[in-house]
């Protein structure tokens, strides 16, 4: 909310400089956003005379002005059409920087040298857009700055007024924070109260409890005009348009006592009968803005005689009842309307007006009397007529504020801060509340006007905000020896995983990378992919549908890394992401299953599974630098390794790889996204706990990916279930003293034999002794047959206890032999 | 007998003009053997030994013995010559560029989010503090209603939701934690719990999903002092020793009072008009906090004038752009290899 500096002078006597009371307010808990100074970037600019306008030499366009800005004639460029010789004009000086951005400098156009600018309201940040230049009027004195002439010579406050502050929302509300502050008073506007009887226009409330008190009056003799310059200046100064003389005087008892009212044309009003009800289902009204809403059958409306319709109540005055210029008689309305009704309305109509923006914070319902008075004097005052009568109705008064208890030591003990009782007292006096002091409480009510002190902690606060909060001393809190729950992470557990998992990562040389909850359809798409999760109302298709997969981001963060990589090698991509994907916990698989909109099974449910994973991505060179025929890019088996690390890292047992060709169900998770022959399934027991592969080359193609990719990805849930849990640590294991054996085999098999199916036999046919076995080289080539590979394997043979003899080693060599032949139909070479 | 001493001394004589000559080992040692072997020069002449008399024996022999003395100082000193020499040379052959590029390893990265939420869990679990996660898609009742926000509450325009259907909204705060971490619990409560959470906004300084660490902490006698002090040390420890801090009103449904926490930049300490990290206020907003608003306490079944407590949520990803210096939350979230890979 913008406020005017001017405008608070005149209703509390202070003497702070616009920042000093924008420092106040911010440390009482009213924060001041921003400080304007109307004036500013008018610093150099003059009020000035044309004493000659003449043609520029070399345009027909523009004209060459001898400009007297008080000291000298000087000559100036324009480019507007719409002055002439002897007018007075508002002339920016060379180095006038101004509001609109606009630098004045000397220079020349169009060969003729320019010394200046004369401007348009535009360009002097007066109004959006203008016609031509400003012409002021002929009394005007020159020489003088802009601001002073134009009245420009205010401070604009922007305040943030939170939610439970509508007690700030108005001059009045800001004036009286300054008061409390500085121990002055707020001086209102003096009006006469109105007698609430003679008003031709009689008032039914048939809304309950929804619209609870209305003041009216009727004014004949109005004349319908612009408004006097001084009207017009406050309201612009903080924003607010000019309309008409009785339309601004509405407006300006808003921004000066916080509280919404409305005229009404009298003649407009169907006999003479004006009222609130809830609206009826489908029922039209045309607004004020034009627009005509069809309404729900329970928002407030104010209607008249013929039972229509005519204003939202609460936010926003109808179309059919609006004052004209010819408007001869207006009728007043100042009531009280529900917050949360008209807060339903003004959210389902999307009219964000000032009217409903304060009704929905709650408004002082004890000021109407005052508000309606001061606009009816308002009206007189500006637009001539005289009060026919006035009218309230009320179907319950005002309820009085709460009496609230608060223990005298109840600051000293909630705030922490030293704080005499007569202190307290007075803090809360000066904020408008009653206080009484009885044995070892303070009794306490709050002005009607803030209607969000209830409770002793608010009260706490009123007093703490006023002392300051820097007077708050620094304590720590005391440690009490009762054990706390350990509801969802016990020890930490989950967080030492986490941490466990991401360090392998790094140690790998890979980066962290955070990609967003959400994706777009397309971005799902590509990967064959379908959430069930839709943002309702998303801010653009890039955060629409919740993530089933960390694989399209991480693989969106490989293309962001090619498409802004140049030069002949491919650019480093090492990511890993650890976070939730998300599911319906009645999820089928069943592509194109029927898409309906989640809900919540119960407050405490969201009935979504947020299944956590963990991906990577590799490609690019092998390493970070070298001789690149040395290095190459990284390929199957250096994820491969990562992937083995990583999971040696995070103790996990029992893991097995599967081709992923050979797998049970190779669509399933991540599989799909990988090329069938180079990838695998990583598995746990007989769980799936996920993928590692090339992506597969119909992705790759689609999504125009330069080079290879490397993706994985594996369930999270699974993998800390099966791995060292946090609270183990890795037990040392001894290893053998006694020297162990190599043998080496070079063996012709078919190609399809895999390196597994090999050093499974090796190790079982070599069993006890046989303590590792690893192929060491694979060939190819013009010696082997087509069909058949060149294999080269060893095994390690050892005994903890002993050394082995030479005959033993032979013994398991022909073992060996025996079952290569008979398992896997290998010969020697 | 002169004659046979004359030989000794002339073989000498010639022997160490030889090895003076030689100009390698295999030469040398050639040297050696000619004149000291079994077959040797110096050894033939001695055959002549036997033919002189007792009385000359001697002195030849120790001729003999003072030649052989010479020639193997001699050949010692030019062996160790020449294989100085030799090293040289095949010190000059192995030479290598050692200028060309290294087989670099790549260096890996916790992402900065990650970093600074481990040195902020670190620093509030030496107060006390235990860890506990929440969804991220959360009921409307936790992230709103009960934390004081019922609908058709002006408060609800504070942050701008992402609905995933009824009941069911991205989690727009931490705060939803609160009533998880109370719910069926019995206090005293000291839980932190950093997260993700999701608004619509996306500018420099705001993403539609950033991170925020919330703390509450629930026991008898807490007071605001407390809060005051909690945060102090964690400011001090984060950014450090001489970091201010600066609570000023605020209004969060579930807090009263209700606190916007600023803490002295770190970098100018509020010296410098023109300080990038503070913009030149000398100040920068972390984070807000308050003490646990009584309805809060009691949905979760405690009362109010038994036990008390404070809150606080710190934006990560902000204190993480402090810290790192990083100009664009945007940064944070493209997955680039060159930004990554700094922290």
């Amino acid at each position: 909310m913008k406020v005017s500096y001017r405008w608070l002078k005149e209703l509390v006597d202070f003497k702070l400089s616009p920042q000093e009371l924008a420092d106040l307010l911010t440390a009482r808990g009213l924060e001041v956003e921003e400080i304007e100074s109307q004036g500013k970037g008018l610093e150099k600019v003059l009020s000035a005379l044309i004493v000659e306008k003449g043609k520029h030499p070399d345009s027909d366009r523009l004209s060459l002005c001898k400009v007297d800005a008080g000291s000298g004639v000087i000559e100036i460029v324009c480019g507007a059409t719409n002055h002439k010789t002897g007018d007075k004009v508002a002339a920016a000086m060379v180095g006038a920087d101004l509001p609109n951005g606009m630098k004045i400098g000397k220079g020349k156009i169009r060969g003729v040298e320019s010394n200046g600018m004369l401007c348009s309201e535009a360009e002097l940040g007066i109004s959006k857009e203008s016609a031509g230049i400003i012409i002021l009027p002929p009394a005007t004195p020159i020489g003088k700055p802009i601001a002073e002439i134009l009245g420009r010579d205010d401070t604009i406050l922007t305040l943030k007024v939170y939610a439970n502050q509508g007690h700030y929302l108005s001059h009045h509300g800001v004036a009286r924070e300054i008061a409390a502050a500085l121990g002055l008073k707020v001086k209102k506007a003096e009006v006469k109260t109105l007698d609430w009887k003679g008003s031709p226009i009689s008032v039914g409330l048939e809304a309950g409890d929804k619209a609870t008190q209305f003041y009216g009056a009727q004014i004949d003799g109005v004349k319908i005009g612009p408004s006097p310059a001084w009207l017009v200046k406050k309201l612009e100064s903080v924003g607010s348009r000019s309309i008409n003389n009785v339309v601004d005087a509405t407006n300006l008892v808003l921004l000066e006592t916080g509280h919404p009212v409305h005229a009404y044309d009298s003649e407009k009003i169907s006999r003479k009968k004006i009222g609130v009800r809830i609206s009826k289902k489908d029922e039209k009204l045309p607004l004020l803005d034009g627009t005509e809403i069809s309404l729900t059958g329970g928002e407030l409306v104010i209607f008249d005689g013929s039972g229509k319709a005519i204003g939202l109540a609460g936010v926003m005055g109808g179309g059919n009842s609006e004052v004209s210029d010819t408007t001869k008689s207006v009728f007043l309305e100042c009531a009280e309307f529900d917050a949360v009704t008209v807060r339903k309305a003004k959210t389902r109509f999307i009219k964000m007006t000032e009217a409903a923006t304060r009704f929905e914070r709650g408004i002082d319902p004890k000021n109407l009397p005052y508000v309606m008075s001061r606009l009816a004097s308002l009206i007189i005052e500006v637009a001539g007529g005289k009060i026919v009568g006035g009218v309230k109705s009320e179907t319950t008064p005002p309820k009085p504020r709460p009496t609230i208890e608060m223990p005298l030591d109840y600051v000293r003990k909630f705030i922490g801060i030293d704080v005499k009782d007569a202190e307290v007292e007075s803090c809360l006096k000066a904020l408008e509340c009653s206080v009484e002091k009885s044995g070892t409480s303070f009794k306490v009510t709050a002005p009607s006007y803030r209607l969000d002190l209830n409770l002793r902690e608010d009260l706490s606060e009123e007093v703490a905000r006023s002392i300051g909060y820097d007077k708050i001393p620094s304590t720590l809190p005391k440690l009490s020896s009762q054990p706390v729950p350990k509801a969802f992470d016990p020890q930490g557990a989950e967080q030492i995983l986490i941490e466990r998992a991401k360090d392998a990562f790094v140690r790998q040389g890979l980066c962290e990378a955070l990609n967003y909850g959400f994706t777009s359809a397309k971005a799902l798409a590509d990967f064959g992919l379908k959430s069930v999760l839709r943002v309702q109302n998303p801010m653009s298709e890039e955060c629409e549908w919740m993530v089933p997969s960390l694989v399209p981001g991480l693989v969106g963060n490989a293309l962001h890394n090619y498409r802004h990589h140049f030069g002949s090698e491919s650019p480093v991509v090492r990511l890993f992401e650890l976070r939730p994907t998300f599911h319906r916990s009645t999820e089928t698989s069943a592509p194109g299953a029927e898409l309906d909109v989640p809900s919540a099974p119960s407050h405490f449910e969201t009935g979504i599974v947020e299944a956590w994973k963990v991906a990577f991505v590799l490609s690019g060179p092998r390493y970070a630098a070298s001789l690149r025929a040395e290095g190459g890019d990284v390929d199957f088996f250096d994820g491969k390794a990562v992937l083995e690390s990583f999971l040696d890292q995070m103790g996990a047992k029992g893991i097995r790889f599967l081709p992923l060709h050979t797998s049970r169900a190779p669509d399933a998770g991540a599989g799909k996204l990988l090329h069938p022959g180079q990838s695998i399934e990583v598995l746990s027991g007989n769980q799936t706990l996920g993928h590692f592969g090339l992506l597969h080359p119909g992705i790759s193609k689609k999504l125009k990916v330069r080079g290879d990719l490397f993706v994985g990805e594996f369930d999270w849930g699974i993998l800390t279930k099966m791995c060292r849990p946090a609270s183990v640590a890795r037990a040392f294991k001894a290893w053998g003293e006694f020297p162990s054996i190599e043998r080496d085999f070079a063996i012709l098999v078919d190609e399809k034999i895999t390196a597994d199916q090999i050093t499974t036999v090796l190790k079982n046919a070599g069993k006890p002794l046989v303590k590792n076995a690893k192929i060491f080289d694979v060939y190819r080539g013009a010696q082997v047959a087509a069909g058949k590979v060149s294999i080269a394997a060893r095994v390690i043979l050892g005994d903890e206890t002993r050394s082995l003899t030479e005959a033993e080693a032979e013994g398991v060599s022909t073992k060996i032999i025996a079952a290569l032949k008979k398992d896997l139909n290998a010969d020697l070479r | 007998m002169d004659s046979l001493i004359s030989k000794i001394t002339s073989i000498g004589a010639q022997t160490l003009k030889d090895i003076d000559a030689a100009s390698d080992l295999p030469t040398l040692e050639g040297f050696r053997v000619s004149v000291l072997g079994k077959k040797g020069s110096l050894s033939e002449v001695l055959k002549g030994l036997g033919s002189a008399s007792p009385e000359e024996r001697p002195k030849i022999g120790a001729a003999a013995n003072e030649v052989k003395a010479k020639v193997e100082s001699a050949l010692e000193a030019k062996r160790e010559k020449l294989e100085a020499k030799e090293l040289e040379g095949k010190l000059a052959k192995e030479r290598i560029d050692v200028s060309i590029p290294s087989r670099k390893l790549h260096r890996g990265a916790l992402h900065p989010i990650t970093q600074t939420t481990r040195r902020m869990v670190d620093i509030f679990s030496r107060l006390g503090f235990d860890l506990m996660t929440g969804p991220e898609i959360e009921t409307d009742y936790f992230c709103f209603e009960a934390v004081n926000i019922p609908a058709d509450h002006p408060a609800r325009d504070q942050q701008d939701t992402f609905f995933m259907g009824p009941g069911l909204v991205l989690r727009t705060q931490t705060t939803a934690i609160q009533t998880r971490a109370m719910r069926g619990q019995k206090w005293p409560i000291r839980v932190l719990s950093p997260g993700a959470v999701y608004r619509k906004d996306n500018d420099a300084t705001h993403s539609p999903m950033f991170h925020q660490m919330e703390g509450l902490w629930i026991d008898k006698d807490v007071k605001m002092s407390d809060l005051k002090g909690t945060l102090e040390f964690f400011a001090r420890e984060i950014f450090g020793e001489a970091t201010k801090i600066r609570l000023r009103p605020s209004y969060f449904s579930f807090v009263e009072p209700g606190a916007e926490v600023d803490v002295s930049c770190f970098k100018c300490g509020g010296k410098d008009a023109g300080c990038k990290v503070c913009k030149g206020s000398g100040w920068l907003e972390i984070l807000g906090a308050g003490m646990v608003h009584p309805k809060l306490l009691e949905l979760a079944g405690y009362d109010p004038k038994e036990v008390s407590g404070f809150a606080f949520g710190i934006g990560i990803d902000r204190v993480a752009m402090i810290l790192n210096e990083i100009p664009d939350l945007r940064l944070m979230f493209a997955g680039d290899q060159r930004f990554l890979s700094q922290f």
